[in-house]
């Protein structure tokens, strides 16, 4: 009877210690997952995991302020040469910041930008306006020179979807100078001699420069695709990192609607 | 035929030994949603502001696929390693430095491929250098981590079950010692 007893209890201790620690190593394997999400929250500015929306109105130096209008603005976009597409009077803006040649972008132009298209900019509630960030590869510089070309002549955005459908890994060559060239003879009513001394020249790569300097050092931008979604006049600006699904975009655009 | 090589790809003795506890089964499962939050958090497919969002974009797909194997894979290993930790009598260093924990580091590296954001906002231009190597090669080593896990397991069970024959042994031994010790009291 003691035997059965004492075999029983150690059984019953057995389970027990089996069950601490396997409750134990949950625990600390939960608790890594969370530091690990926690240190990319601190890792950059803002976090694509955790905390990817914040005001960001202190990141915005003062002497890169228009005295007279915020640096987001539409208006100031604008005249900064960035392509944009919608309603000027569209009471939000979406400022994306892209590379060409990233993946992610891509899967934001095929995923996203269609729904938040259909929603909300051709309902003339929101203004898209794209920013150049090129440094996934050396041939994203050539790639966001060509595109701006095209915006020249009011085709940028013809020319974008071109680019994000026919992307190939980074720095394959497929954004080589003859490739870009191709890529803009298929838009119809582009003049090709205009884009081609466009290109050759180099035009707008102080432009493009201008883009990485104001991304990168006003908001700490290094990846792509990053968003700032501000309200019109560039007040209220708030940052959105990676390729985000529509309806995280939704929950932000429709809270600044609400609020205006 | 297609039971025997069953057999050979699944250690099913060894799972059936582990998991014969259910604490096992549910750090198994626990460490398994773990990876998968992680995975799915670090390929973009999973976003907790500004509203808890999962999709799965069409160029995902196999990515996802195969991640969901990998976590459901080192859940396994993982378990089946705490157990060996457990009732071996291997000492931790030699244990830890054992195929199954290869693999596991493996497979976490492999899934580095989708750290895009950390690597870049880490270690800046040489992050994005390494993020281009990770996005371009992700499908391959993630098929590599799942082959490594594979033989961890493996090695796994080839190392429970031989404890098991050797526990049986020295069992068997010992019933053969007392019967003989019987024996010598009974004569």
């Amino acid at each position: 009877m003691n035997t059965n007893k004492d075999s029983s209890s150690k059984r019953i201790k057995k389970i027990n210690n089996d069950t601490k620690l396997i409750f134990t190593v949950v625990l600390v394997f939960l608790s890594g997952i969370q530091g690990l999400i926690s240190f990319s929250s601190s890792s950059s500015s803002s976090s694509y995991l955790g905390g990817q929306v914040f005001a960001l109105q202190e990141h915005i130096n003062d002497n890169e302020k228009d005295k007279n209008n915020n640096t987001l603005s539409l208006s100031n976009l604008i005249k900064q040469g960035s392509p944009h597409l919608g309603d000027l009077s569209a009471p939000i803006t979406i400022i994306d910041f892209s590379d060409f040649q990233c993946y992610l972008c891509a899967r934001y132009v095929k995923e996203t930008e269609p729904i938040i298209y259909e929603t909300y900019i051709q309902r003339g509630k929101v203004n898209l306006v794209f920013k150049h960030l090129p440094n996934r590869g050396s041939d994203s510089m050539g790639a966001a020179i060509a595109a701006q070309c095209t915006n020249d002549q009011g085709k940028f955005w013809e020319y974008h979807r071109i680019l994000y459908t026919n992307q190939k890994p980074i720095d394959s060559g497929w954004v080589s100078k003859d490739n870009l060239k191709k890529f803009a003879s298929k838009i119809t009513g582009l003049n090709m001699s205009n884009f081609n001394s466009c290109l050759d020249s180099e035009k707008y790569k102080s432009l493009v420069e201008k883009d990485i300097a104001f991304g990168s050092s006003s908001f700490g931008f290094q990846d792509t695709p990053s968003f700032i979604i501000v309200n019109n006049d560039g007040s209220k600006p708030e940052i959105l990192r990676g390729a985000h699904p529509f309806p995280s975009f939704k929950a932000l655009i429709d809270k600044k609607i609400v609020q205006k | 035929m297609v039971l025997n090589m069953m057999r050979i790809i699944l250690p099913l003795l060894s799972i059936r030994i582990v998991f014969s506890n259910s604490a096992y089964i549910i750090l198994a499962g626990s460490i398994a949603i773990g990876f998968w939050i992680l995975f799915s958090v670090f390929d973009q497919l999973l976003f907790f502001l500004p509203v808890l969002v999962f999709y799965l974009p069409r160029d995902a797909i196999t990515g996802f696929i195969l991640s969901n194997i990998t976590a459901v894979i080192m859940g396994i290993v993982i378990s089946m390693n705490v157990y060996m930790l457990k009732h071996s009598k291997l000492k931790i260093s030699k244990s830890l430095f054992s195929g199954s924990t290869i693999g596991i580091l493996s497979s976490t590296c492999a899934s580095c491929s989708s750290l895009g954001f950390l690597l870049i906002s880490t270690f800046g231009g040489l992050g994005i250098v390494a993020l281009n190597f990770l996005s371009i090669y992700q499908i391959l080593l993630r098929l590599v981590s799942i082959v490594i896990l594979i033989w961890a397991l493996y090695s796994m069970h080839k190392k429970i079950t031989k404890s098991c024959c050797i526990l049986n042994g020295l069992d068997s031994i010992r019933n053969n010692t007392d019967r003989k010790d019987t024996g010598k009291h009974m004569m």
